[in-house]
């Protein structure tokens, strides 16, 4: 269980969020979704302790041994487990070039020996769908599809409870996007972990979501199941609905 | 002027905090990226040798074509070799090896570190459970400030070479009575002011480039800004530390003097 509680964030005297909650339960996937600049992606930051919120609280609830982690009040230590439960997946591949595809993906799994860790990074490859011929390669020679692929393996090699995407499908053309959609629901029945998708795609969020949640002016404007966002008669909604019945 | 001397002074305070912290992560793990920092000594001393050399070389040379023009005046041609060795490892040495240093591996740190940030590679670590500070700014830290060592004696010595050359086969000079003079003008004091000198501009180089390009933000509009705000704060600085370094060192000179 993820839970945001009240959670306020501002960057100079622009008001990001204005006091979100929301929760996430186990195995679902979420949706959040939102114009840009909405405060999506901060969300999804605030989550992993990249950003630092004004007020309000952000909860993790380690599955393994059921302790609640606040992360705002996480010492280094902390933030690193709480950075290991939650894996995220950045809107860019955000692989490191001077790294091979097998040191990428390996990158988070420390504590294993050498043997250990090329079975599992040739594990997470699988499901990601990718061959074991590019291991050997630097990030920019394989496609930005492939890379998009890499870092999701990258994300679940170290066995998070949770994933977080940040707009996984930017700049990718539409084949690709369907793609990685596919792969981001195969992942989350597969693996059995909870979801937070960030993204503007709608179409994508019918397809796969549990639950959406539309954010707007840093508030929460709608949250329900996708039944419940589909017969939502909210101006910004009908425009995102509009658009997915457009294409 | 008022606030171009605040931007100045935030800058340097920002920039020290951030000097204060990569030192702090340094010294709590120390040799943790000893590898990492080797690869980017190899990465950084291939990247500058041969700049460095090739204007050592030419700056030695135009040292002598400008004092002998003087000297010849003066009839005191004996001292070109003292003059222009004082003048290479006192001052030009160090301060053009800084500049092309900033102007090559610093332009390239930050060019590189603000890649890195905008297009999140920094959070990725973050998120890996790895510190961005140990394991990307450290080994680039420490490259710079050690490199910067090493390429002035690299500098100084074909700075010194190439002033030779241009004396014996253009002013038909012999190299003997041209290195006789050298010890008159320098001594171990100018050399070791020399090091001085550029380890403190290495670390000016090493700080500014890395904190500009780890704190770069807004796509590559943002990293292009990084990079021009690296060259000129660096240049500043280093402009700036000169002035204080040579004034430290004209102290410890004469109380050193003194004490013989």
């Amino acid at each position: 269980m993820i839970r945001f509680e009240n959670v306020v964030k501002s960057f100079g005297s622009k008001h990001i969020l204005k006091g979100v909650s929301f929760e996430i339960m186990p195995g679902e996937i979420l949706f959040i979704l939102g114009r840009s600049g909405t405060g999506k992606s901060v969300t999804l930051k605030t989550l992993v302790g990249l950003l630092k919120p004004d007020s309000g609280n952000v909860i993790i609830r380690n599955q393994k041994d059921g302790k609640d982690l606040q992360v705002q009040s996480l010492d280094q230590e902390g933030l690193n487990l709480a950075r290991k439960i939650c894996g995220m997946v950045f809107q860019h591949p955000a692989l490191l070039d001077s790294l091979t595809i097998f040191e990428n993906v390996a990158f988070g799994l420390r504590d294993l020996n050498e043997e250990d860790k090329r079975k599992r990074v040739l594990e997470c490859l699988k499901l990601v769908h990718l061959d074991e011929n590019i291991l050997n390669l630097k990030p920019p020679e394989i496609s930005y599809g492939m890379q998009k692929r890499v870092s999701i393996a990258r994300t679940i090699a170290p066995g998070p409870q949770y994933l977080l995407f940040d707009e996984p499908t930017t700049g990718l053309d539409p084949i690709t996007t369907n793609a990685i959609n596919e792969l981001i629901n195969e992942l989350a029945r597969t693996l059995n972990v909870t979801s937070l998708v960030v993204s503007h795609d709608m179409g994508c969020a019918l397809d796969i979501a549990d639950r959406i949640l539309v954010l707007d002016n840093g508030g929460i404007l709608a949250m329900g199941s996708v039944n419940e966002i589909r017969n939502s008669k909210e101006p910004l909604i009908v425009d995102f609905l509009s658009e997915v019945l457009s294409t | 002027m008022i606030s171009f001397l605040k931007t100045l002074i935030l800058e340097l305070g920002s920039q020290a905090l951030f000097l204060q912290k990569v030192l702090a992560v340094w010294v709590r793990h120390m040799g943790a990226s000893r590898k990492l920092v080797f690869e980017q000594i190899a990465d950084v001393g291939s990247r500058s040798l041969f700049t460095v050399c090739f204007a050592g070389f030419f700056v030695g040379a135009i040292l002598v074509v400008q004092f002998s023009l003087m000297l010849a005046n003066y009839d005191a041609l004996t001292f070109l070799g003292g003059l222009n060795t004082s003048a290479t490892v006192r001052e030009i040495g160090p301060l053009i090896i800084s500049f092309l240093l900033a102007g090559k591996v610093g332009a390239y740190t930050t060019a590189e570190l603000g890649t890195m940030r905008v297009t999140e590679q920094i959070d990725a670590v973050s998120c890996l459970g790895t510190d961005p500070i140990l394991y990307l700014v450290v080994p680039r830290f420490l490259a710079i400030v050690i490199c910067s060592i090493l390429l002035l004696a690299f500098g100084l010595f074909v700075g010194v070479m190439g002033s030779i050359f241009v004396a014996q086969n253009l002013y038909n000079m012999n190299y003997l009575q041209y290195i006789q003079s050298v010890p008159k003008f320098t001594d171990m004091f100018t050399v070791l002011g020399s090091v001085f000198k550029c380890f403190v501009y290495g670390i000016i180089v090493a700080t500014v480039s890395t904190y500009k390009g780890f704190n770069a933000s807004g796509g590559a509009r943002g990293v292009g800004k990084a990079v021009t705000e690296c060259a000129v704060y660096t240049n500043l600085f280093i402009v700036f530390a000169n002035y204080v370094t040579s004034q430290l060192l004209n102290i410890f000179q004469t109380f050193w003097m003194g004490m013989q």
